[in-house]
């Protein structure tokens, strides 16, 4: 092994003597420059595949929403288009039924559909992982196999957790929920199949969305948790502190940085809900036969894409724009809050 | 209030099982009232013990008592001790104010009476008008005060204080050294605090506890401990510059080292360890003659360095005896200042 490291050594040591050499004979012939280059040079090269992918993928589609935006009666197919608008494409997606506008009474809009998922799935879920943080880093035995339980719905496929979702709130007493309401004496509830009304069907969702969203956050929260010196908690227990004071005074606070961190991607991606619905209801984004929808706006902006009929695609540039906006003000906002509220 | 720690002992057992005895079989009687140092080298035991008597630690073996009250088992709350960490544990969000408060938010006592307690205590350490500054923008010595007060906010019968002074510079060290006797000299609370700096211990505390792998080597009042060193651990741990050990022999009352006379003994003949001080030399035109290696002129003394067989010794001197440039010196020890210890086990034979 020594002898290995021994030979690695000089063999670098060639290598670096080696270009070291070239480096030299190009310098004293005046052709320094193909060496020297200057540092913001390198950076570019090293930075160009991550960028160009950016580019493609990412940059150009924004520029090109803006762009789509601008259009009437664009269609993808030859490019051509009828004429140019300002406003129209905003107008015509925020007066459209049901995108913040339920159409009838019973109906529910996909605005609503996702400021509700944000508004309860995102609290709830950080104070549930807040909880279950603080409860993992007080135990000790069995720590590691309770984190890898709640780190399981983070590598598992966010379809498959929909689908089995689904298949435990099924309908009538097959449903696994429905048999252990059924030992409470609860009669079977219909949670998302036909004859759903629109508050189970929406618990089932923001149930999933708290669950998937549980295990990042735990992690988060226990890895903060675990970085906090334990003298503070020594010097709370001299003082005789109770457990709820130490977890609100101290532990919270300690922790603030990443909780604000957490929450505003937490907002962000809950905004961006699309998986859950898929899966738990399917391409129709709603249980069979009901007369509300459950879609929510990253899903009204997938349902445009597919439909090809010429100026859908400017509406759906018109409807993420205004996601973005949505969302834009939500994290300046709490930007401005967290300006107040987040220690250090 | 009285201290009493009786066969106190902390093994700590490692993942191999190899035990480590952190602190062994310690009887120790801390009297009431008094400023203590525990003090020994890193990795003695003597935080270990700290956190013993502050609760935060179970001992393996033994027992604590404060006054008449056993509190091995207690938990650390209801101890009524008062904590200084050393790196003094402020909770960073909370404004000074708050920090105080903290512990009071937790007893059951009137707001006005909360609130005096954190003004007189503030005014005590004189922080009195930085409470509204965070942690984060107060200096080492600041936080230390904040650290104290809200240690005493409490008035709790013991104050611990962890290596209180390690994480100031030098001058803020003198400085909190003698904030800390001031504060302790007011308020009468028995105090014990941990370090490792000897200096430090003797300076500001009643008596000292000088410990050494977990075992005390000797527990007395600063200088009595400097002068009448227990054993050869002491001796060296104690004083700066170091003691020297030199290897002497008895004959007949008399302690020779290489055939030279160094002074009049009461031991019984043989070898032995004998430790003299740097400062304990004297120029003496009767005494044994050495030759120089070094001369340092450091103003009012000198340190002079040479060699007794075969160890390389240093004497401190007044500076008017040795003449600059001098080759040869001769010098004598002074009365009462020849520690013999024990060939074998270190442990004191006599001072003389």
């Amino acid at each position: 092994m020594n002898k290995l490291k021994n030979a690695l050594w000089s063999a670098r040591n060639a290598v670096k003597g080696f270009f070291g050499r070239i480096r030299d004979f190009l310098v004293d012939h005046k052709l320094g420059f193909l060496v020297n280059w200057p540092r913001w040079f390198k950076a570019v090269v090293y930075l160009s595949p991550a960028m160009i992918l950016l580019g493609i993928f990412t940059f150009y589609p924004i520029v090109n929403a803006f762009r789509l935006v601008v259009y009437e009666g664009y269609n993808s197919a030859d490019g051509s288009i009828t004429g140019y608008t300002l406003f129209g494409n905003f107008i015509n997606v925020i007066t459209e039924d049901n995108f913040i506008i339920p159409s009838s009474h019973t109906q529910s809009s996909v605005m609503i559909n996702t400021l509700v998922i944000v508004f309860v799935s995102v609290p709830l879920s950080m104070i549930i992982a807040l909880l279950i943080a603080t409860a993992l880093n007080s135990i000790k035995p069995l720590k590691g196999f309770f984190q890898t339980v709640y780190f399981l719905p983070y590598v598992t496929n966010a379809i498959t957790i929909g689908l089995v979702f689904a298949y435990m709130f099924r309908s009538g007493s097959a449903g696994l929920v429905n048999k252990m309401l059924g030992v409470f004496g609860v009669d079977p509830v219909i949670w998302v199949e036909r004859g759903a009304t629109y508050w189970k069907a929406m618990f089932v969702l923001i149930l999933y969305g708290i669950w998937a969203a549980l295990a990042f956050k735990i992690m988060v929260f226990l890895t903060s948790i675990q970085g906090i010196d334990k003298q503070y908690y020594q010097a709370a227990a001299i003082d005789g502190t109770p457990k709820s004071r130490i977890f609100s005074k101290i532990t919270v606070p300690l922790i603030s940085p990443m909780i604000f961190y957490i929450l505003i991607t937490s907002v962000i991606g809950a905004f961006k809900t699309y998986n859950s619905v898929i899966a738990i209801f399917g391409n129709t984004g709603t249980p069979a036969g009901a007369t509300y929808t459950l879609k929510t706006i990253v899903f009204y902006i997938y349902d445009y894409l597919n439909n090809a009929t010429p100026g859908n695609l400017s509406l759906a540039a018109a409807s993420s724009i205004v996601l973005f906006a949505i969302i834009l003000l939500l994290t300046l906002v709490q930007m401005q809050v967290g300006k107040k509220r987040v220690h250090y | 209030m009285e201290i009493r720690l009786e066969n106190l002992t902390k093994v700590f057992t490692d993942k191999t099982g190899r035990e480590t005895r952190a602190v062994d079989k310690l009887d120790i009687v801390i009297e009431s009232g008094k400023l203590i140092a525990l003090l020994g080298p890193s990795g003695c035991g003597k935080s270990t013990t700290l956190f013993m008597i502050a609760g935060l630690e179970k001992p393996t073996e033994g027992r604590i008592f404060f006054g008449d009250d056993e509190v091995t088992k207690l938990a650390p709350e209801k101890r009524g001790i008062g904590l200084v960490f050393q790196n003094y544990a402020l909770y960073p969000h909370m404004t000074v104010y708050q920090n105080i408060m903290f512990p009071l938010e937790n007893l059951k006592i009137k707001r006005e009476e909360a609130i005096a307690r954190v003004h007189e205590m503030a005014n005590l350490v004189g922080i009195g008008e930085l409470l509204e500054r965070k942690p984060g923008q107060l200096s080492g010595g600041q936080q230390q005060r904040v650290a104290i007060a809200r240690a005493l906010v409490k008035k709790p019968r013991v104050l611990l204080l962890d290596e209180p002074l390690s994480n100031l510079d030098a001058r803020l060290r003198l400085q909190m050294r003698e904030e800390i006797k001031r504060i302790q000299r007011e308020t009468g609370i028995t105090t014990i605090f941990v370090t490792h700096d000897q200096e430090e211990a003797m300076s500001i505390s009643d008596q000292m506890v000088v410990l050494n792998f977990g075992v005390k080597q000797q527990v007395d009042a600063p200088q009595e401990m400097y002068n009448h060193p227990d054993n050869l651990f002491v001796a060296k741990f104690l004083g700066n510059p170091p003691i020297n050990v030199i290897q002497g022999e008895v004959k007949k009352g008399t302690l020779f080292a290489d055939k030279k006379k160094i002074g009049v003994v009461k031991a019984a003949d043989g070898e032995y360890p004998v430790g003299l001080r740097p400062e304990d030399f004297k120029v003496d035109p009767e005494g044994f003659e050495v030759d120089l290696k070094e001369t340092f002129h450091i103003g009012r003394d000198t340190l002079i360095h040479f060699e007794l067989n075969g160890t390389d010794v240093r004497a401190l001197v007044d500076s008017d005896d040795v003449e600059i440039g001098a080759k040869k010196v001769k010098l004598s020890v002074k009365k009462n200042k020849i520690h013999l210890f024990d060939k074998e086990s270190g442990s004191i034979v006599s001072h003389e």
